[in-house]
């Protein structure tokens, strides 16, 4: 009990003095209603001798409406609008799933989705968030907390300055790992 | 010589009674539907086994509503990890479920044999390369993430069509927070398969038990509550409503007739005296039907309900006909010979049923025919050992002077009461109504707010329906299979050209071991297979060595042996198998149930048949139309020969051609009324009807047999009139109750026989007396 204590009043300030810029730089990104951008995304994979490169577009609309579409190597789109989730994918064609319905695929939309809507509850409904730095340049790791989720995905880190997102690291168990870097148009 | 009897009557009735007794508390009631059944028909046979314990009639839907939304998730995922350890369950679903460990490994081992896609060019370097590149761009895709996990040891991805085919058969429901939802998320939505079929009516209620027993363990705290429905759901609520339903109308109306037994004889001891003979007639029907058939159809309990009716009349007869200055036994001394002729035409009438293919006529025969000589038997012979020699109702069973102006004959009123009855006839004839339920729903005794819940969660489901299907019988599980097979590559020609949506079955989860074998053919050797896989590599960016665990996965699936039905045990592969595909006392039979089905006559007349096997279209809809249409064809035809009996039995009986029509032309012109009535109410004629007018044809001819009886004063004839009265006064009271049920099957007899019974009091007093004057 003395030592919950103990680190209850060590972490204390710490944690609000972290808390306080999250929410800052929540409402900094809640305050933003659209994002038009190009992405570059580099996988790092142990099966594979080089990374894999992506490029394409990635459109943001506030709050629930975010859209990645591949254009390098090959036309891919996936579009998240609400509980729904549109892929079309030259193979398959064009497929809609409820992300209800998906406990392992509904936090990665999330973490852009809702990072980017500065919707915090969202993200704490599906992630442990630690945050660092300030609004001027920040960091946010999110660990999944569903067991479903955290089986493929050990954490995903958003890096930032003010209501911008620079870039999203995808840590994949196994050590594959993947980096998608923003370019605001 | 009177002192013997007077002992030993009681102490045999009372042994009897006992034995009765034991033996039908302990024969089973069922609900199935083999009483429709003609023996030696195998597409009936199969069509019934399907209704009876087919893998449809074995699902339970459930709905959990109230509460949050995750309230109601939660409780869903409670409720399934509760119910899943039991053993009753063959299958729990919510939409929450991941395949064990086990089953995947499972499937991932026998990948090559089970999967569709396998075929020598899927091995090919063109093969392979085309595969590598479309698993390369999965992994590319955000989804990438859950597919890599199989890449190494399945790159050209048998594993994922195998779960995409075990996904299938069933359209999924939407899903909120990992679980089935209904549409709207109201309501959350779990499946659960028994072990038991869904007629087999004590299993079920235990697994109705053991479901609210979980789910008051998993969701008591949230304020969600649960509702319930499914064939087998469905049937012990109905036979608990049926049964509930029963018990209160007949013991309400039961208190009724009491009543009037009261008031009208004044005396308690009619009340016990009158109830020996209907215990005695449903005791001895009851434990009949049991030792001969083994079981008692839930029609044939409700039967017994329209037999009371009959037997409460014969100790009427003895109480109102009691007069001063002659005994109990003298009184039915003289009764004796009408009486034997009520009893003998209601048994013979039904013996016309007792030798038939059909075992639910045959098990209303036999009911009967117990049932009214045991009734019978009591009224003359235990009865008057239990009263003293003189003992008279207490109060005067005489009735006025108005009875003999009421007795007049009338031979105007009877010649215009028949024309009525032959233009009636004659207005039927020429208007043909329809005139009869071929609904088998309609005969259902579910209630109608039942039946309202269990569409609504089948349509939130996507639960099949009891629809269209392909039986297929062989003699051993590989014939069947193979059989399974070819009809299935018809069903696929079809479905392409727009002919039905689609179809299940066994061979597309477990194929036979000749087409396994094929499979296994068609992969390549090591060195081929290697040589080929370098080729593909050439210039895509995968590890050398990456893909050594699809090199020896193929080796070890060429040299293994094929999947064999024995060792699919209680995987998911195996259960979903095992429903489609069992063992029975025919051999083996493979089910193909069908979805979106177009023209089923087309795809029935285009249906191959396989070698060594026999394949039936079974629209399950019109065949158990047909069969309730066949069945009551034979009832009819059972029923005409048993009027014959009776026609002839009451001119034997009475020994002159004018007081045996005066018998029956009565009950003749009361069934046409009364079948006139109940068109003109709006009712279509269902088998409880029949099996009630079976019953007024019984009432009626009594009516008409007293009526025409030869009296030898205005007193005695008095006394018949004053004890028909009672006895049409106690008919129409519980009756008239039953009619009130919401049940249609109690609603049906009620509504017959009540209406039967006037209309035979009525045609008896206006056209039996005018008959017989003729003859003074």
């Amino acid at each position: 009990m003395k030592r919950w204590l103990a680190a209850l009043l060590l972490c204390g300030p710490l944690a609000g003095f972290g808390q306080e810029s999250l929410d800052q730089v929540m409402r900094l990104l809640a305050a933003v209603p659209a994002v038009e951008g190009d992405f570059r995304e580099e996988k790092h994979l142990a099966a594979l001798r080089e990374p894999l490169v992506a490029t394409g577009r990635l459109y943001y609309r506030a709050p629930g409406f975010l859209r990645k579409q591949t254009l390098f190597p090959q036309a891919e789109d996936y579009e998240a609008d609400g509980d729904w989730l549109t892929v079309e994918t030259p193979a398959a064609g064009r497929r809609q799933f409820d992300l209800n319905g998906y406990p392992q695929l509904r936090p990665l939309v999330e973490a852009i989705r809702a990072t980017q809507a500065g919707d915090r509850k969202t993200l704490e409904r599906f992630y442990r968030l630690e945050f660092e730095g300030a609004p001027a340049s920040w960091s946010l790791r999110l660990t999944p907390l569903a067991p479903e989720a955290a089986r493929y995905v050990t954490a995903i880190v958003l890096r930032g300055q003010e209501a911008r997102i620079a870039s999203v690291e995808t840590l994949e168990a196994g050590g594959d790992r993947g980096v998608l870097t923003l370019t605001p148009r | 010589m009177n002192f013997a009897p007077r002992r030993w009557i009681p102490l045999l009735w009372l042994l009897a009674v006992l034995a009765s007794g034991w033996i039908a508390w302990t024969t089973p009631v069922v609900a199935d539907l083999t009483l429709f059944a003609p023996r030696a028909d195998p597409a009936a046979e199969l069509l019934l086994e399907q209704l009876r314990s087919g893998p449809t009639t074995r699902l339970i839907l459930l709905g959990l509503d109230g509460g949050s939304e995750a309230d109601r998730a939660a409780a869903s995922r409670r409720l399934a990890e509760r119910l899943r350890p039991d053993p009753a369950f063959a299958r729990v679903v919510n939409g929450a479920e991941t395949l064990p460990d086990a089953d995947l490994q499972a499937l991932l081992a026998q990948r090559y044999w089970l999967s569709p896609a396998v075929a020598p060019e899927r091995f090919t370097a063109g093969g392979l390369r085309a595969a590598l590149q479309q698993r390369l761009a999965e992994l590319q895709s955000p989804l990438g993430v859950f597919q890599k996990r199989w890449l190494a040891e399945d790159p050209t991805g048998e594993l994922l069509s195998l779960l995409r085919l075990l996904q299938g058969g069933l359209r999924e429901p939407a899903k909120r927070l990992g679980v089935w939802f209904s549409p709207d998320g109201a309501r959350a939505l779990l499946l659960v398969e028994t072990r038991a079929s869904g007629y087999d009516l004590k299993a079920q209620r235990a697994v109705v038990a053991a479901i609210r027993q979980a789910f008051a363990g998993a969701g008591a705290a949230t304020g969600v509550s649960l509702t319930l429905s499914g064939p087998g759901v469905l049937a012990t609520l109905s036979e608990d409503r049926v049964r509930a339903q029963a018990e209160w109308l007949s013991g309400l109306s039961l208190a009724a007739v009491a009543l009037l037994l009261l008031a009208v004889y004044g005396s308690a001891r009619t009340l016990w005296l009158g109830a020996l003979p209907m215990l005695s007639a449903l005791l001895a029907g009851a434990a009949a039907v049991g030792l001969l058939f083994g079981q008692l159809y839930l029609i044939t309990l409700a039967f017994s309900v329209t037999l009371l009716g009959e037997t409460l009349d014969y100790p009427t007869y003895l109480f109102s006909h009691r007069r001063a200055g002659e005994t109990v036994e003298e009184t039915l001394r003289q009764l004796w010979p009408t009486l034997r002729l009520c009893a003998a035409t209601t048994a013979l009438g039904c013996l016309a049923m007792l030798d038939s293919g059909f075992p639910g006529l045959g098990q209303l025969g036999v009911f009967t025919v117990a049932g009214v000589i045991a009734a019978m038997a009591t009224t003359r012979w235990l009865l008057p050992v239990l009263v003293p020699p003189h003992w008279r109702p207490p109060r005067p069973t005489v009735v006025g002077d108005w009875a003999d102006k009421l007795l007049r004959p009338r031979p105007r009123l009877a010649l215009a009461f028949g024309g009525l009855g032959v233009l009636l006839l004659i207005g039927l004839l020429a208007k043909a109504p329809p005139l009869w339920e071929n609904d088998l729903a309609a005969l259902s005794p579910v209630p109608r707010e039942l039946l309202r819940v269990d569409q609504a969660l089948r349509g939130a489901l996507g639960a099949p329906e009891v629809g269209h299907l392909i039986a297929i019988t062989a003699p051993d599980a590989e014939t069947a299979l193979r059989a399974s097979e070819s009809v299935g590559a018809y069903l696929e020609r079809q479905r392409q050209a727009g002919m039905l949506a689609g179809y299940d079955g066994a061979m597309r989860y477990l194929p036979s071991l000749a087409t396994q074998r094929q499979r296994q053919a068609a992969l390549p050797e090591a060195e081929t297979l290697a040589a080929n896989l370098d080729i593909a590599l050439e210039g895509l960016p995968f590890k050398p060595g990456l893909f050594a665990p699809f090199l020896d996965a193929i080796a070890a699936a060429r040299a293994a042996s094929p999947l064999r039905l024995e060792e699919v045990g209680e995987s998911v592969l195996g259960v979903r198998v095992r429903s489609l595909l069992s063992v029975g006392a025919r051999g083996w039979t493979a089910l193909l149930p069908l979805s979106g089905v177009r023209d089923a006559r087309a795809l029935a007349a285009g249906l191959p048949q396989p070698d060594n096997a026999r394949a039936y279209y079974l629209d399950l809809r019109a065949e158990t139309n047909r069969l309730v249409a066949e069945f009551r064809a034979a009832a009819l035809w059972r029923l005409a020969w048993g009027s014959a009996l009776i026609v002839a039995v009451v001119g034997w009986g009475l020994r002159a051609w004018r007081p045996a029509v005066a018998a029956l032309l009565p009950v003749l012109l009361a069934l046409l009324f009364t079948v006139a009535t109940l068109l003109a109410l709006g009712e279509r004629l269902s088998l409880f009807h029949l099996v009630s007018l079976l019953l007024v044809l019984g009432i009626g001819v009594d009516y008409g047999l007293f009526f025409s009886r030869p009296a030898a004063d205005a007193d005695l004839r008095r006394r018949t009139l004053h004890a028909l009265m009672v006895c049409c006064a106690s008919a129409l009271i519980v009756f008239a109750m039953l009619s009130t049920s919401a049940l249609p099957a109690l609603r049906a007899i009620g509504l017959t026989v009540s209406l039967g019974a006037a209309a035979s009091f009525i045609a008896a007093l206006i056209v039996a007396r005018p008959l017989l004057n003729r003859l003074d």
